[in-house]
């Protein structure tokens, strides 16, 4: 505008002759200032609203799961989860016992090509042992299971005076006072409650003893198995129930030691979902909320779909950016960036329908035996939502290290040219680590992509909430999994709002937050010390 | 020209005029085949009457009969005692309407040899005491639990239902739906799940009886077999006017064909 009026303005006169049009007393580049400042500014308003509204939502949580906690210790129920310990522990005995059968079977069927019969008769001795051990268990159960059966009660009287409360305080909301009035507040004694369950503590260690003596009285005469192997692991089986055996007392002495009136620590809250190994809810006996199951299975998915994209895009970023004619570049580029719209969804869909099936049929090929977890059965788990989750950071480490070698100046790669290296040498020895700390800046931004992703993850992770089983070394990578994302996009829908499960998955938004915020933050500061390094 | 348009507008009016609009949210057991099947059978029957139709879970209809957003709430479980009185403080008082019984079925991969398991094993299989099917008189292998997810009204009846109030394994993997669970076992040699037996018909599974008792019609409603529920309407009072011929609809001997025809148990 300035350029075309200065040609028509004499001299003496504005370059701009034209009075400005004023609005509220604004010209009309303040206008378009203001509009744009204005856009920026209602951004971060914005962002700074949702922050607020998933801390204001997420922050209750560490209130209700102390109650939560409190009410658990209160009614008893902490007291009879230090007993069921020993169930626990038993029936995991229990489980080694039936695998040791079923080596011993298969070796009667397979080595002394015995049929079934014979070889289930030749057992028994085994079975009649095993049997025993398994049936030890049996008078503790009862025991526990109708403590814990006081227990429930005493946790379900409380939660009715609760909902006696919450009627009330509803009523009174609505301004009926004569009827809050007329609500009836059983209040729970938790002391004679307690005292009820104590009280049985003489009573469970008479029981503890009894289930000692008979289990030991079975381990004092094992059966005999066909091969040292398999005895040797009875023989270790053996040790496991002996020292098993030995922590009865400690129990005992937990138990003695407990308190009901101990108040739950605030951190308690907190670290119960920070290092909680459990996510249990909508459970009749106690809900958990310890993110590390999902936090462990966002990882390790991540962790394959790393491992997979990592190559894949620096390697075409370096093949695009350093040796590819302008012909290839244009056809490659495009391509690689077109994968990023894909909607996540249909990619989750092929992964069910496509990739999971395909894999699982893959992994039951007999040349493919020697694979880590391989054959496996689920076709939903941490490989196919992994490799699904690779696809999408590709786009993402691919640009971001192609941009990352962009910025090295031509003078380094000229330089090394004009000295006499190869093209490949410069490459190797040159350009790549010059762009090294953009590149891994890269793949931490890919991780941050694939860490946020949830629609793959929901749909083809398969959603077992457990802790991944690092025991079987890299067959964990066959294990379906459960996602923090996923958990939230799969139980957001129908918790009751306000509810303690609600918050709960709020704070696990929270905790993605930051961990995405953190690995923005190390990408960045990782970039900004290579500026430096060229200077 | 005058009297054409007048008509015209008349025309359109009177449907509007008539248009008879239910809201009907709640359970997706309810509402995913049977509900939507009823309304179109009752819209053949009732011109001019029009539905709306969300199954979202028996917490949302519960939830939209005291709001009062909603004529009829599909449940498949009975309204919590905080539910009730939260309907009691805002004057609501909601009214159960047994519509059908919805049984569960266990199904395993049609190539599973397995004849028949008892309850306690359902249980323990489970809550993952039993991890082997050879531990359960089947062809050895790790034994996947396919589970609905945790919000769903099925997944807490299960645990009633099944496995004495106990908690699910932790290596059980929760899906989405009914279909999801019948295609992961069908695919997964050693899956095990439960479905509504609207679902048993799917390629490559098979129902395993529970003590010798199949989930039909004669078992459930003679209550032989173990894992079947009501599932509900729920309405504030007396239904009226279209929401009571609707419900009369659904409890008269076609109503229940239809029930029957998608899967649930008429109650006669």
């Amino acid at each position: 505008m300035a350029s075309s009026n200065s040609s028509t303005a004499g001299p003496g006169s504005f370059t701009i002759a034209r009075r400005r049009v004023r609005f509220l007393g604004l010209s009309i580049d303040d206008c378009i200032r203001y509009f744009f400042g204005g856009n920026a500014f209602v951004a971060v308003i914005v962002l700074g609203l949702i922050t607020i509204f998933l801390f204001r939502e997420g922050a209750g949580f560490f209130a209700q799961n102390r109650d939560n906690l409190s009410v658990y210790r209160r009614a008893g129920l902490e007291f009879v989860d230090i007993m069921r310990r020993v169930e626990t522990e038993h029936t995991d005995m229990t489980r080694d016992l039936f695998a040791l059968r079923q080596r011993t079977l298969t070796y009667y069927l397979e080595k002394e090509k015995l049929p079934l019969a014979e070889a289930n008769a030749r057992l028994a001795a085994f079975d009649d042992y095993s049997g025993r051990f398994s049936d030890s268990i049996e008078g503790l159960r009862g025991f526990i299971s109708d403590l814990g059966d006081a227990a429930s009660a005493t946790k379900t009287k409380f939660i009715v005076s609760q909902d006696q409360l919450e009627e009330r305080n509803q009523l009174l909301a609505e301004g009926k006072t004569a009827e809050a009035a007329a609500v009836k507040i059983d209040e729970v004694n938790f002391d004679e409650e307690i005292r009820t369950l104590t009280g049985t503590l003489p009573l469970y260690k008479e029981t503890s003893r009894e289930f000692a003596r008979e289990a030991q009285a079975v381990l004092d005469h094992p059966p005999q198995l066909p091969t040292p192997e398999l005895t040797a692991r009875l023989e270790r089986f053996h040790g496991d129930a002996r020292s098993f055996l030995g922590t009865l007392p400690g129990v005992e002495q937990e138990l003695e030691s407990w308190d009901w009136r101990r108040p739950v620590p605030l951190w308690r809250t907190v670290t119960s979902f920070v290092f909680g190994t459990r996510w249990l809810t909508a459970s009749f006996w106690q809900d958990w909320y310890g993110v590390i199951p999902l936090f462990t299975g966002s990882l390790l998915v991540s962790a394959i779909a790393l491992a997979i994209a990592v190559p894949f895009g620096i390697a075409a970023a370096i093949y695009v950016n350093q040796l590819a004619s302008p012909a290839e570049q244009r056809l490659i580029k495009p391509c690689i960036e077109f994968i990023s719209a894909f909607p996540s969804v249909v990619l989750g869909f092929f992964g069910i329908i496509f990739l999971g099936e395909h894999l699982r049929q893959l992994s039951n090929a007999s040349w493919l035996s020697w694979v880590p977890g391989f054959p496996f059965s689920e076709r939903l788990n941490a490989l196919t939502a992994g490799c699904l989750l690779a696809l999408l950071a590709v786009p993402t480490i691919f640009t971001l290290a192609e941009d990352a070698l962009n910025n090295i100046p031509r003078s380094f790669r000229e330089a090394s040219l004009a000295l006499g290296a190869t093209k490949l040498q410069t490459i190797v020895k040159i350009t790549v680590p010059a762009a090294l700390s953009g590149m891994v800046s890269a793949v931490l931004l890919g991780f941050g992509r694939v860490i946020g992703e949830t629609m793959v993850v929901l749909l083809c992770a398969g959603n077992r909430i457990a802790i991944p089983d690092f025991t079987e070394g890299l067959a964990v990578i066959t294990q379906p999994v459960h996602t923090m994302t996923g958990i939230i996009a799969q139980e957001m829908g129908e918790v009751v709002r306000g509810s303690i499960h609600y918050r709960a998955l709020f704070v696990v938004g929270m905790a993605l937050f930051f961990l995405s915020l953190l690995i923005n933050f190390f990408a960045q500061k990782i970039v900004r010390r290579y500026r430096l390094s060229i200077g | 020209m005058k009297n054409i348009l007048l008509l015209a507008a008349a025309l359109v009016a009177l449907p509007l005029a008539q248009a008879q609009k239910l809201v009907i949210k709640g359970s997706d057991t309810l509402g995913a085949k049977l509900v939507p099947q009823l309304a179109e059978e009752y819209k053949a029957r009732h011109p001019g009457v029009s539905f709306e139709i969300a199954a979202e879970g028996s917490t949302t209809g519960i939830a939209a009969i005291i709001d009062g957003t909603a004529q009829i709430g599909m449940a498949s479980r009975r309204a919590k005692p905080t539910e009730m009185s939260a309907a009691q403080a805002k004057g609501v008082s909601m009214k159960p309407t047994i519509v059908a019984y919805d049984g569960i079925a266990v199904i395993v991969n049609a190539g599973n040899p397995l004849a028949s398991l008892t309850k306690r094993q359902i249980e323990q299989i489970f809550t993952g005491d039993v991890t082997d099917w050879s531990a359960v008189g089947g062809k050895p292998g790790r034994i996947s639990v396919y589970t609905r997810n945790t919000s769903s009204g099925t997944y807490s009846d299960w645990k009633d239902l099944a496995m004495k109030k106990r908690d699910y394994a932790s290596s059980s993997q929760k899906m989405a739906g009914n279909e999801q669970i019948a295609a992961e076992v069908a695919k997964n040699p050693n899956g095990i799940g439960y479905v509504g037996i609207a679902y048993i018909h799917a390629d490559g599974i098979k129902v395993v009886p529970i003590d010798g008792g199949t989930p039909d019609k004669a078992s459930v409603l003679s209550k032989k077999y173990p894992y079947a529920r009501p599932t509900f309407y729920y309405t504030n009072g007396e239904p009226t006017g279209e929401a009571a011929k609707f419900i009369e609809f659904t409890l008269s001997a076609d109503g229940q064909r239809i029930a029957e025809r998608v899967g649930f148990v008429p109650l006669r």
